[in-house]
């Protein structure tokens, strides 16, 4: 810890103790807590390295005149003192603890109905609750009770820490042996320091506990959901974290409380309780008692009056996964039954005892909360394509045929009705969200046994919706994202005939001059995504990318996406540019010719990088020339790509977007990387050798200084040395990092005479001053003036430029290593300072209370 | 009151209200689907359409060649277009008042009411709708007389001759009082009887009642109108939107507390959403632009090609559509652009601003000065010359049978790179291009209808709860084709009262009062006595003068005194002027109070049994009963008339007098 904290901190303190309303601002006690929270962590004792708040919190204890923030502050610090076995002892030695965590000690001072204070307390009790010496602690002190008081807090903040410590307490009183089944929190609870005493108190802890929540669980008056409520929350927590004895003796204890409280149908308690029966289900073994009980109280739950309620807990029952296979097949089939209701695909088959449900819910679909219903039912068909073909009610091609379906009811344009209930599609016709769903849960099914058959139903109604006027962008974003699904699932297109591509075709063409920005965005999106699709066979049996079969390929996607490149919005220029690097990938990765249209679209990005006013494209263009670098095989010898390069990283490095400046650091790196790890560096068609690797020095040398050349000519150079003093740290740091690496490549195996060779210029003003700077340090003696006549004795560098440097000699004047610690920091590291934070509050409390002068005067002075 | 449906057209309404003594036309629509079974009038001589074939049935026994040609699978009837107008034998329509016209669309048959029929009334619209009106009538006139056809065709429609055509000629009905298009004299004549009117500006009808328009926020001075007497009120729901296109908003409030709502011109495409439609006929547009196509545009020269042009101006920059050339082509091209621009008071709030800064309300004004939007008044003359392709071409008429859209159809109808979308709802775009077929050129169907849709139409009628509401019978059933959708339909309790055509209907409220003044020499001599706080009450003698449909009370005269006659029948003759009328009676009479007032005159035995509405005494010793009931008092007393007079003067101790 730092030397001048150790000496400043007792005078903080002091100033703590004196003047606790004059603090800095609300967090500054936070943010004080947060950083003893550190030392602690790294297993320093925190009374070793601060002795003076010891002294701190007793004296706050005994005189509660402090303000309530500085009283709940003390409390954590007290907790956090007392986590520890040593500091427990001395808290303890000096009667600080019993003391303040006493609720009596604080609600005769009448502080105890401060939240604040409550807040304070629980915390600090939390935080103490690490060791066996703090559970006797609180046995003993009795503290379990009003820390069951807290359980239903009015404040909710409160009621949230009280849970969680309750929760803490179980755990702490487990039996050892149980220990090791839950975590390492209690590994410190040492088995022989449990003296028989303190057994039995635990154990009356725990009946104290089971006894409250058996109590609470039942609900007396519906005045009390709000609590009845946040006791399920308590009891599902606990039931998760707790091992298992005492999770059995908990569960008995408030079982039968549970039966009735399922009794009473209080549709608002159906999702905690629901929880809380699911938390304790999933431990439990098949044959235990309390496991049967709980099967058959989800039963009951399966079987309530209100629809809405019974299709909760099925959707619950199919998340949780459990086991019970008849309770699952049950779920799936309530779950499916508004589809069925509403299509009239007979996905059920009869049965009895769904006859009330379906009636209930039949009229459920009649009115406007349908829609939450269909929602629901499709929110869970993933889940239900997760079960096992034999606990599923229904081929899952049913469902596809059923979903098909009711995405034909809700299109609009649609004049499909269905053998349902007819009541229904008055709502859900044009409902996107509805629409969402469906297609959601379509998208599932792409992966679903025996579905292929259904494609080009699929197909068609995906193109009604791509056709629609009236999908939302959300929805026809959704529709292209099921295309590209299904696409990808079947290797066989041949079903899809002439006229539903010429459909399509349509369809993907007019939304890409839609009014709607974010219709044409998706609809980039998708001309790009496609071609990830897998690849698959036409009617030529001729294995083909998806794209060539649905679109005709890339005479079709790339004049439209150049097209979009001159769209207004930005977004859809960025969606373009991405569009077209995945659509060329694959040429590129063959080495196919390049085509004028590439180098149109070569000089269209370029004006995109120089002129677009909006970030995004300009980042996208960088990243299209990262696509094509890193997918090219052998880019030095596509001359276009090497052409651009250097355009790319001058312009980019220059650019205001940090963002755009990082990814053409990355370019530049994809380019460095590239340039040392290929044998062939000097031109593209030289022979390579075998023996590269184990040239001698001066013929690694001279490899190097013609990648070096290269790197210079392509202007990675002058783009990392330009990135180096750049204001925006993430962008500083990769240049530093990469300069690094070059220095690390290069300088060791150059030395002086061969180092001087390699000139780069200088781009910027900020980047001379800095060398310039280091120079006049006298670190090296003129780098700039020595390098440029050397120059000029080899002919290199025809004319003495003050703008010229050798790389090498600069590699090695930049202090990099200094540059990178100092980047690595975040920008606000000195702000965020324990030290900065104690001076802060120092200074806080000398500003509120100089002698003799009013401060607001000063503070008015100043600021006109 | 009632309702006389003389066309069944819901959006093109003719109705004729009766109301009090006055009878009321409430527009006059004029059906012009029938031209569709028309063929095409060509502007130039067209081959294709000449060399069609004549129509022979298939046993050879009927020859209709010279009337209809066959084309595409499809009869068409080689004749001048003509229109199925309003019923004309329902009533008689020179008995017509006034005839109230809601917007520019719905005053096209005018000239067909007014004219020849004996009609002397007088028409009331706005000025707008007055100079569209004429702007479309005028177009009309021009588009036919521009291809005179020598020949009428009648043969098929006779009867028994029509029984036998095939497809949608032989379902035509009425076709014997379809008529063809009328002149310009008469739309003169006819539009010469028009009394311009302002929103919410009253207007009475002979003293019955008081017409007002309201704005209905459909169109350029788009009004419903609202006709009431003291006591009653009848709302004429017409053509409204609530969406915010270039017209002043619609007045919902004026609606409230109406006793009738007659309710037509609602949207005709209810699942098309006008946004959504205008987003795709941009994309449409765009994408055959892009193609190096042309796209052609069917349209009225006025109404929703203000708002496609607003759109089109904010889209052609982003869509990189800058050098297309946009036509507007029709012989009132000009007028109806220019005076989109002058009715500023006509227009919606943001609209109106943009005249005091000063700017044009509409920003075609700008496409004009930058030459991006060129109009002619035809393909003829400097359009030629100019002409640029590829290109955007609005023009009429949407029905595809006359017009300059007919050339263009012919000129454009082969490539498939060029796109004819539809954006007017009122025809079907399959049977206005079946005289085309084959046709490789693109058709989209983008129907713009912003008229209110039954979600919104619902919701106005919870808001104005009018007592009862009338409509065409197709607004009470959901459309053929979606049968399943019953939230097309209006639902209303009570169910609304659905016309056809030629229905009667009586309206279902009666009238129970009329309002009669009082004059002030009369009204002084007023004693009102209050009968209950705030309720006071006073006898009248008066005498009933009405004229003019205002009814008066004055006072009676003094009858001059008469010299005695001597026949009995003259003095019975005289005015029972001075019999004082008996004086009236209110209150009711206490039961406990009037028992004891009983016993204080000596009858004690009363027997007191309750009665559903009050009570009788039975008073035993004297043999009688005194039934008191709410609305009146029996005394019945046998033989006994100085115990009933006793008795009645007692219970009037508790009876106020007037």
């Amino acid at each position: 810890m730092d030397s001048q904290c150790v000496s400043i901190l007792p005078r903080v303190c002091g100033v703590l103790l004196v003047s606790g309303s004059s603090l800095p601002d609300d967090t500054s006690l936070e943010k004080l807590l947060d950083w003893f929270t550190t030392i602690a962590q790294t297993g320093t004792s925190l009374l070793e390295a601060c002795p003076c708040l010891v002294d701190f919190v007793s004296k706050v204890a005994f005189d509660y005149t402090s303000g309530s923030s500085i009283l709940s502050f003390t409390l954590k610090l007290t907790g956090l003192i007392g986590a520890s076995e040593d500091g427990f002892k001395v808290l303890k030695e000096c009667s600080v603890l019993k003391l303040v965590f006493n609720p009596q000690h604080w609600q005769e001072a009448g502080l105890w109905e401060d939240p604040c204070l409550r807040i304070g307390w629980i915390q600090g009790l939390k935080m103490i609750l690490k060791h066996s010496e703090a559970l006797s602690f609180f046995a003993q002190a009795d503290l379990i009770e009003p820390l069951l008081q807290l359980q239903t807090d009015s404040s909710l903040f409160v009621a949230s820490a009280a849970n969680q410590t309750l929760a803490q307490v179980l755990v702490l009183c487990q039996s050892p042996s149980s220990v090791g089944h839950n975590g390492s929190k209690n590994r410190d609870l040492e088995h022989n320091s449990l003296s028989m005493e303190s057994t039995q108190n635990y154990s009356g802890i725990i009946t104290k506990v089971s006894d409250y929540l058996n109590k609470s669980v039942v609900l007396k008056e519906i005045s009390q959901l709000p609590g009845s409520q946040q006791i399920l929350r308590l009891l599902a927590m606990l039931l998760v974290r707790v091992g298992p004895p005492l999770r059995d003796t908990l569960l008995l204890a408030v079982i039968n409380s549970l039966e009735e409280l399922v009794s009473t149908s209080c549709s608002q308690l159906t999702v905690p309780l629901l929880d809380v029966i699911l938390a304790a289900n999933s431990g439990l073994r098949d044959d235990c008692v309390p496991k049967q009980r709980l099967i058959r109280l989800l039963w009951v739950m399966l079987n309530m009056k209100k629809p809405v309620d019974v299709m909760q807990a099925a959707a619950a029952v199919l998340r949780s996964h459990q086991s019970d296979p008849a309770l699952s097949a049950h779920s799936a089939r309530v779950l499916l039954l508004p589809l069925d209701i509403v299509t009239g695909v007979s996905l059920l088959d009869e049965n009895s005892t769904e006859e009330e449900l379906r009636i209930l819910i039949t009229e459920q679909l009649k009115r406007k909360s349908c829609i939450s219903m269909i929602c629901l039912c499709l929110s869970n068909i993933p889940q239900i394509t997760l079960m096992a073909s034999d606990c599923l009610p229904c081929p899952q091609r049913l469902i596809v045929t059923a979903i098909l379906l009711l995405l034909r009811l809700c299109c609009v344009d649609s004049s499909s009705s269905s053998a349902g209930c007819v009541e229904v599609v008055r709502f859900i016709t044009g409902n996107s969200k509805v629409q969402k769903c469906a297609l959601e849960a379509l998208l599932v099914l792409s992966k679903s046994p025996g579905v292929k058959m259904v494609l080009v139903e699929v197909f068609k109604v995906l193109t009604e919706y791509l056709n629609s006027h009236s999908s939302d962008p959300s929805v026809l974003q959704k529709s292209y994202q099921a295309v590209i699904k299904w696409v990808g699932v079947c290797p066989d297109l041949s079903c899809i005939t002439d006229q539903l591509r010429e459909g399509f075709i349509q369809a993907v063409r007019k939304r890409a001059c839609d009014t709607r920005w974010e219709a044409r965005d998706s609809t980039v999106e998708f001309l790009g995504h496609l071609v990830g699709a897998p690849s698959c066979w036409a009617f030529t049996e001729q294995e083909m990318e998806p794209s060539d079969v649905l679109l005709g390929g890339r005479s079709f996607t790339v004049p439209l996406l150049k097209e979009a490149l001159q769209d207004p919005e930005s977004y859809v220029r960025a969606s373009s540019i991405s569009a077209l690097a995945q659509t060329l990938t694959p040429s590129w990765q063959d080495g196919t010719a390049l085509t004028q249209e590439q180098e149109d679209i070569v000089t269209q990005l370029q004006e995109v990088l120089f002129q677009d006013s909006e970030g995004f494209a300009r980042r996208a263009a960088v990243k299209y020339f990262i696509a094509w670098f890193s997918a090219c095989s052998s880019p030095s010898s596509c001359w276009l790509l090497m052409q651009s390069v250097p355009t790319v990283l001058s312009q980019g490095v220059a650019d205001l977007d940090w963002e755009v400046k990082l990814h053409t650091l990355e370019l530049a790196e994809l380019v460095l990387d590239r340039a040392f790890s290929d044998p062939s560096p000097s031109h593209p068609y030289a022979v390579m050798s075998d023996q590269d690797h184990r040239l001698p020095i001066a013929g690694q040398q001279s490899d190097l200084l013609s990648s070096l050349k290269n790197l210079v000519d392509w202007g990675v150079v002058s783009a990392l040395l330009c990135g180096v003093v750049d204001c925006d740290r993430p962008v500083a740091l990769k240049a530093c990092q990469l300069l690094l690496k070059l220095r690390g490549i290069v300088c060791p195996v150059m030395d002086n005479t061969a180092d001087t060779r390699v000139f780069c210029q200088l781009a910027g003003a900020s980047m001379m001053q800095q060398v310039r700077k280091i120079q006049e340090m006298g670190k090296d003696t003129c780098v700039v003036s020595e390098a440029c006549s050397e120059a000029d004795k080899e002919g290199i560098c025809a004319s003495v430029d003050p703008e010229c440097v050798s790389v090498c000699e600069v590699l090695r004047v930049l202090d990099l290593d200094e540059k990178l610690s100092i980047l690595t920091q975040s920008s606000d590291h000195i702000y965020n300072s324990p030290l900065s934070l104690l001076q802060d509050i120092l200074t806080a409390a000398a500003a509120s209370s100089p002698p003799g002068q009013d401060p607001r005067q000063e503070l008015v002075m100043d600021c006109y | 009151m009632k309702l006389y449906c003389l066309s069944g057209h819901p959006t093109l309404p003719c109705n004729v209200l009766k109301f009090k003594s006055t009878t009321i036309m409430l527009d006059c629509g004029l059906d012009t689907t029938s031209v569709l079974n028309f063929l095409p009038l060509p502007l130039v001589h067209s081959p294709r359409l000449s060399k069609l074939p004549g129509w022979v049935s298939k046993d050879g026994s009927l020859n209709l060649e010279k009337e209809l040609k066959e084309c595409a699978g499809r009869v068409f009837v080689d004749s001048q277009p003509e229109f199925c107008l309003p019923e004309r034998e329902l009533l008689d329509l020179s008995t017509i008042d006034v005839i109230l016209i809601s917007n520019y669309h719905c005053m096209m048959a005018l000239p067909y009411i007014t004219e020849h029929t004996g009609f002397t009334g007088t028409v009331y619209a706005t000025e707008p709708t007055l100079q569209i009106g004429r702007l479309l009538m005028e177009e009309l006139v021009n588009f036919m007389e521009r291809v005179p056809k020598a020949q009428s065709a009648t043969c098929w429609k006779n009867k028994e001759i029509q029984r036998m055509l095939p497809g949608p000629l032989k379902d035509a009905v009425d076709v014997w009082t379809w008529k063809r298009c009328y002149s310009m004299q008469e739309v003169n004549s006819a539009l010469s009887k028009v009394q311009l009117v302002g929103y919410s500006q009253k207007v009475e009808l002979f003293g019955a009642v008081q017409v007002s328009p309201l704005s209905s926020g459909y169109s350029l001075g788009s009004s419903n109108w609202v006709i009431q007497s003291h006591h009653e009120k009848v709302s004429y729901v017409s053509g409204s939107s609530l969406l915010t296109t270039h017209p002043q908003p619609m007045d919902q409030s004026s609606l409230k507390n109406s006793d009738v709502l007659i309710l037509t011109g609602l949207t005709q495409m209810p699942t098309a959403n006008p946004d959504g439609m205008l987003g795709e006929f941009c994309s449409n547009l765009a994408m055959t632009i892009r193609a190096g196509g042309n796209v052609l545009v069917p349209c009225y020269s006025s109404g929703v090609i203000y708002d496609l042009l607003e759109c089109l101006y904010q889209f052609i920059e982003s869509a990189n559509l800058g050098t297309t050339p946009f036509y507007f082509i029709s012989p009132v091209a000009n007028s109806s652009l220019e005076f989109s621009q002058i009715f500023a008071e006509w227009l919606c709030h943001n609209k109106q601003t943009k005249v005091y800064l000063p700017e044009p309300p509409f920003p075609h004004a700008e496409l004009i000065q930058t030459n991006k939007l060129k109009h002619y008044p035809s393909i003829h003359g400097d359009f030629s010359s100019e002409f640029r392709q590829p290109c955007v071409v609005f023009t009429g008429h949407p029905s595809l049978r006359f017009g300059d859209v007919v050339h263009f159809m012919e000129l454009w109808g082969k490539s498939s790179l060029n796109t004819v979308i539809f954006t007017e709802p009122d025809f079907s775009y399959l049977d206005a291009l079946a005289p085309y077929q084959p046709l490789a050129m693109k058709c989209v169907y983008c129907p713009i209808d912003t008229r209110l849709n039954f979600h919104q139409v619902s919701k106005l009628l919870k808001e104005v709860q009018p007592l009862h509401v009338v409509c065409p019978e197709q607004y009470t059933q959901p459309p053929l084709t979606q049968s399943h959708r019953s939230d097309l339909m209006l639902e209303l309790q009570p169910p609304p009262m659905p016309y056809r055509r030629c229905s009667v209907l009586n309206l279902p409220f009666r009238r129970r009062y009329e309002r009669v003044y009082i004059l002030p020499e009369l009204a002084n001599s007023l004693v009102p006595s209050e009968v209950k706080p705030g309720v006071s009450v006073a006898t009248v003698s008066a005498v009933l003068q009405s004229k003019d449909n205002k009814h008066t009370l004055q006072s009676v005269p003094k009858a001059p005194p008469v010299a005695p006659s001597k026949k009995r029948k003259r003095v019975m003759e005289e005015p029972p002027v001075t019999m004082a009328p008996k004086p009236l009676l209110s209150g009711a009479v206490p039961l406990e109070a009037f028992l004891a007032t009983l016993q204080k005159h000596g009858i004690t035995e009363v027997k007191v049994e309750e009665t559903a509405d009050g009570h009788i005494l039975h008073l035993q010793a004297e043999d009688t009963l005194i039934q008191l009931e709410e609305d009146g008092t029996h005394i019945v007393c046998d033989n006994n008339e100085p115990l009933r007079a006793t008795l009645r003067d007692l219970v009037l101790r508790f009876l106020q007098k007037l």
